[in-house]
């Protein structure tokens, strides 16, 4: 262990994923350790070393921009991974398909009758003031209902072991791609492993998720048509996008490979047009469609909107959906549960306070060193203040932005997130980790066991964010 | 008052177009005071028609054919009631009214026109007089410019350069309006100014819980009348203007409008 | 397959090609440079190859006289020339990044391997060190990204278009390289008097012998002009094996037949006319003679049309396949 030692504590105090209070390993974790500990420290950096050229070769990057040389960043792979009991991932996914179920019915009736709206339970400002509100998208129908399609949920684990909720992802949620090679990587490099523990598969989620784009095609289309709408080669996560394509065997497609003619989607190729019925597009709404959104956008199509009020196309995740996922949404989440299912929330939000409520604003600014203040609209871990790791100078020119728009925050406690080993400059040292488990919707609702297990690399950080230093983990769903 | 309506749009390319798509919001709102009695629009291919969440009567156009030239040809005849005070009734609209307290990029409001509309209404905008006040404000700070402008100034901008067509008018006064805290949204359409003159025109509608929607027009700084033929509402001008597309080729684009009404 | 990848695809095997074939006139260009020959005969060598790019006024403007180095440096490197092997082999890196989902692993290594050797090479001076060598290098590398291509891709759409923008390509350079070639040799035959040198044979004129020979050498067809003929290198020969001889791989006779199957094998609904123009031009040459071709029209003619309708074969695949009318 390295000697920072404030971060020391809370590292220390956090949950640690393989190891209890007193040290033991932890049940789940039993053939792993033993697996572990019988391996001489060159051959697992031997698999590291492996990994990291496998990774590199076959290109799985971060971003691409700026690589006029060939050169291409990494998101760094840990080889031991995370790993769930049955048990415990039967309640998560419980929970996760309850949350996802109701942020779907609180999706629809926004733009169609407003139920929950006129029941007093979410403000009026809350929903049709939110920029990610899209008034076009009034009364239009969409198959089955489903906005969401493909939800990526942010899972965090606290102190006692308790989950937590910490956010949400309906609009182009990614990271998918990361789970499905971590996995092949630690299948090739630990085979032993894969025979001795039950681990639940999870390459089949690009079956899952074709299926699930096919069943939300138009109606009385026999066999749809589906594609991946990219914005090219230059998005940082446009590998996913590659990969994804190429795994359910449709187009990848960017949006000057398709037209619109008569309120139907046409992709050009060499035999002609061809007619599109599900786009699954990785492209955020402002710039989907020029005719209706932004006009200045190159990256989609225009008509699209018409299209999709004409019912001739499915866009997955629709149009819309990213006034769900918004940190200040987020709050009403639980009460969404209630009302749509009548049922209470088997998972937990963060208890959070809103910097616009007066008594929570005092709150807030009195306990600021202790806790994780976020801005409403921003995203990717920036604009955010972790009170117990900040400076003096960060804390009061935080608080100064605070006061000066305090509609725009909100603040939770400061979670100290579980731990996992993890490889690191002096050995194995906990790092502390999330979990994103993805939720398709579709005719049903299905997730595949685990997510992607993100890290935190930097000792004693608690964020994860690729964009800022952190890693990723395989995750392992223990079959009972 | 009944209207006869000629309106002509020619667009014309330097260069081959291999595809376009316009949105045509050239036909009137079915709102209670206007009844229409024919109306035609004729256009070099097929027209799919759709309502938009706005409640506009939309057609889309698509060609798919090479061409450098498009004429939109509009006919038509409607009857146009008088409005009391600009009052605008019988909505059977979905959007609830807080879509329209949204500042869009055209409408943002800065400072400057937050400083120049509590300048004009210290009280706030409290009812239509309030609201004839502003338009008073406006048409008199921001001269006059005849015509239509396909290209949009923000209204920011507007109020900073003192000029602008009856669109800049109204998405000043839309600014101004969400600024004091209004539900408000453009309006496009025709009016019918005097016995030879017709044009295209913008202009604004205001809600309030007493009153509803009431209809302004800014330049004009009157309330609505049975001069104006609603054609289109939404956040402002480029969700509501009379024909928006896209190409694919073209070169230099121009374009005439030709619109004749007759009463 | 999608349009924009197929058009992708189709200008990647171009600029590998184009590429390639700069390297290979360079290199004769080279050799030739080394024989004992008036200095305006040499100046003249580099001037052609200026011409058959259609780069004269653009090297002149920026460079002046055609001094070797200073030529080689422009067709080598210069990123601003769109037709250097720097420019073409960047064009083909980018295209094939564009589809790089489309392309084998292996495939898209070979060319991005070939790409980033270049930048670190130019960087070592390499080129100017030893010339001979990069142009050779190049050489090997179109051979082993047509070798990859050939044996690793799957025999679909993909590949036929591949093929198409390879022989296009190839045909187009080849025309022009005979056309520049020829009219150098009108204008330098002994006594000047065009057509005068035409089926005489050379081995009188050494110099002679060295040029033609240097330009089959350029296409790899010196041996197999010994082979075919068994007699002494003659102009009308060696044209009417580059033109007319369907065993030559990279004759425009099999190149014109390569492009006619493929095109039958990714027709659409509105290609028959490509097609038959396609196979009208290989027609003419399946069907031509030799001595038609050079006592009729005369060859620059023959390939001044034949170059009009390369180019505009082209230009109607992209319409048929490829991409809208404009973008």
């Amino acid at each position: 262990m390295s000697d920072a030692a404030a971060d020391k504590t809370i590292t220390e105090r956090a949950f640690n994923e393989m190891l209890d209070a007193q040290g033991n390993v932890r049940p789940h974790y039993h053939a792993f350790a033993q697996w572990l500990a019988s391996q001489p420290d060159e051959a697992m950096a031997a698999r590291r070393l492996e990994a990291d050229l496998n990774f590199r070769r076959i290109g799985i990057t971060f971003s691409m921009a700026g690589d006029a040389d060939g050169t291409e960043r990494l998101i760094p792979f840990d080889l031991i991974p995370r790993v769930i009991p049955a048990a415990e991932w039967r309640r998560l996914d419980q929970g996760l398909k309850q949350r996802v179920r109701a942020l779907n019915m609180f999706i629809h009736d926004i733009y169609h009758d407003h139920d929950i709206v006129r029941a007093g339970i979410v403000p009026a400002e809350q929903v049709f003031l939110n920029a990610q509100y899209r008034p076009e998208m009034q009364d239009v129908t969409v198959a089955e209902n489903i906005y969401c399609h493909v939800a990526g949920i942010d899972i965090v684990r606290a102190n006692a072991g308790e989950f937590y909720v910490l956010e949400d992802n309906l609009r182009v949620p990614s990271g998918v791609s990361y789970m499905l090679e971590n996995r092949k990587m630690s299948m090739r490099l630990m085979p032993e492993m894969f025979s001795r523990a039950r681990v639940a598969p999870v390459a089949h989620y690009p079956d899952l998720l074709l299926d699930n784009l096919r069943e939300v095609a138009p109606r009385n289309i026999d066999d749809p048509t589906v594609v991946v709408l990219t914005p090219g080669m230059y998005n940082s996560a446009y590998f996913e996008h590659a990969f994804l394509a190429q795994q359910m065997g449709v187009e990848l497609v960017e949006g000057k490979d398709l037209f619109v003619d008569q309120n139907t989607v046409y992709m050009r190729t060499t035999r002609g047009p061809q007619r599109v019925d599900v786009i699954y597009r990785r492209v955020d709404d402002d710039f989907l469609d020029p005719l209706s959104f932004r006009a200045d956008s190159a990256l989609g199509v225009p008509g699209l909107l018409s299209a999709c009020r004409a019912q001739r196309i499915t866009l997955a995740n629709a149009i819309g959906t990213g006034l769900a996922d918004d940190k200040s949404t987020y709050l009403f989440v639980p009460d969404m549960i209630r009302f749509y299912l009548g049922e209470e929330p088997i998972l937990s939000n963060v208890p959070t306070w809103q910097c616009s409520r007066p008594s929570e604003l005092s709150h807030v600014l009195a306990h600021l060193p202790e806790l994780v203040v976020k801005e409403v609209h921003g995203a990717g871990g920036y604009g955010m203040l972790v009170g117990p790791t900040a400076s003096r100078a960060e804390l009061d020119e935080f608080r100064a932005r605070i006061l000066a728009h305090p509609g725009h925050y909100i603040a939770q406690p400061t979670l100290a997130l579980s731990t996992t080993p993890t490889y690191v400059e002096s050995g194995v040292a906990p790092r502390h980790v999330d979990l994103r488990p993805y939720v398709l919707c579709g005719k049903e609702i299905r997730t595949v066991p685990g997510g992607l297990c993100r890290v935190a690399l930097k000792e004693g950080s608690l964020v994860v964010n690729s964009s800022q230093g952190g890693g990723t983990k395989d995750t392992w769903v223990l079959e009972e | 008052m009944r209207h006869l309506i000629k309106h002509t749009t020619r667009y014309h390319y330097t260069d081959p177009v291999s595809y376009s798509i316009q949105v045509l919001r050239l036909t009137p709102r079915q709102d209670e005071h206007q009844r229409l009695l024919r109306w035609h629009i004729e256009a070099p291919g097929l027209l799919e028609e759709q309502v938009d969440a706005y409640g506009n009567i939309t057609h889309t156009l698509t060609l798919t054919q090479p061409h450098d030239a498009i004429e939109l040809k509009v006919t038509g005849q409607i009857e146009v009631s008088p409005l009391d005070g600009g009052a605008v009734h019988g909505e059977d609209n979905r959007l609830p009214v807080q879509a329209y307290c949204v500042p869009t990029p055209l409408t943002a409001y800065d400072d400057g026109i937050r400083a120049f509309a509590q300048g004009v209404l210290p009280a706030g905008l409290r009812g239509p007089d309030d609201a004839l006040a502003l338009a008073e404000a406006i048409a008199q700070r921001v001269a006059y410019e005849p015509g239509m402008r396909t290209a949009q100034t923000a209204a920011s901008q507007v109020l900073a350069q003192g000029h602008g067509v009856c669109q800049d008018h109204t998405h000043l006064f839309l600014a101004c309006a969400r600024a004091l805290g209004c539900p408000a949204r453009y309006v496009s359409g025709y009016l019918h100014a005097d016995a030879d003159h017709m044009s295209a025109h913008a202009w604004a509608d205001l809600w309030w819980p007493r009153h509803g929607w009431t209809s302004i027009d800014v330049t004009g700084r009157q309330y609505a009348s049975e001069r104006h033929c609603r054609l289109a509402v939404a956040r402002d001008y480029a969700s509501a203007s009379p024909v928006r597309g896209v190409r694919t080729g073209g070169g230099e684009e121009s374009m005439r409008m030709d619109v004749l009404v007759q009463q | 397959m999608l349009s924009r990848t197929a058009d992708h695809l189709f200008w990647m095997c171009r600029y590998i090609e184009r590429a390639e074939n700069t390297a290979r006139m360079l290199h004769v260009n080279t050799q030739l440079a080394l024989l004992p020959r008036d200095e305006a005969v040499h100046r003249e060598s580099w001037q052609a190859m200026l011409r058959l790019f259609e780069l004269e006024g653009d090297f002149a403007a920026r460079y002046g006289a055609p001094q070797p180095q200073a030529v080689i440096h422009y067709m080598a490197r210069d990123a601003d020339n769109p037709s250097s092997i720097y420019a073409c082999l960047r064009a083909c890196r980018e295209n094939a990044r564009a589809v790089r989902g489309s392309l084998t692993t292996e495939l898209w290594e070979t060319i991005n391997l070939t790409w980033l050797t270049l930048l670190r090479d130019l960087d070592d001076g390499v080129l100017e060190r030893s010339p001979e060598q990069f142009f050779e290098w190049i050489k090997h590398r179109a051979h082993l990204v047509r070798g990859v291509t050939e044996n690793t891709m799957l025999v679909d759409e993909a590949l036929h278009f591949m093929r198409l923008g390879s022989q296009l390509e190839r045909a187009d350079n080849m025309a022009r390289m005979l056309d520049v070639r020829f009219h150098e040799h009108e204008a330098m035959a002994p006594g000047g008097k065009p057509g005068a040198a035409q089926g005489k044979a050379l081995d009188t004129d050494a110099g002679e012998f060295y040029r033609w020979s240097a330009i089959l050498g350029c296409v790899s067809a010196l041996e197999v002009y010994r082979k075919v003929y068994r007699d002494v290198v003659t102009p009308s020969r060696v044209v009417e094996l580059l033109v007319l001889n369907a065993t030559l791989p990279s004759s425009l006779v099999a190149l014109m037949r390569g492009v006619k199957d493929n095109l039958a094998r990714v027709a659409n609904g509105r290609s028959a006319e490509t097609e038959r123009q396609a196979g009208l031009l290989l027609a003419e040459l399946e069907y031509g003679r030799i001595e038609d071709i050079l006592r009729g029209p005369g060859l620059h003619r023959f390939l001044t049309n034949f170059l009009a309708r390369v180019n505009h074969l082209g230009t109607r695949i992209g319409r048929d396949f490829l991409l809208p009318l404009s973008s």
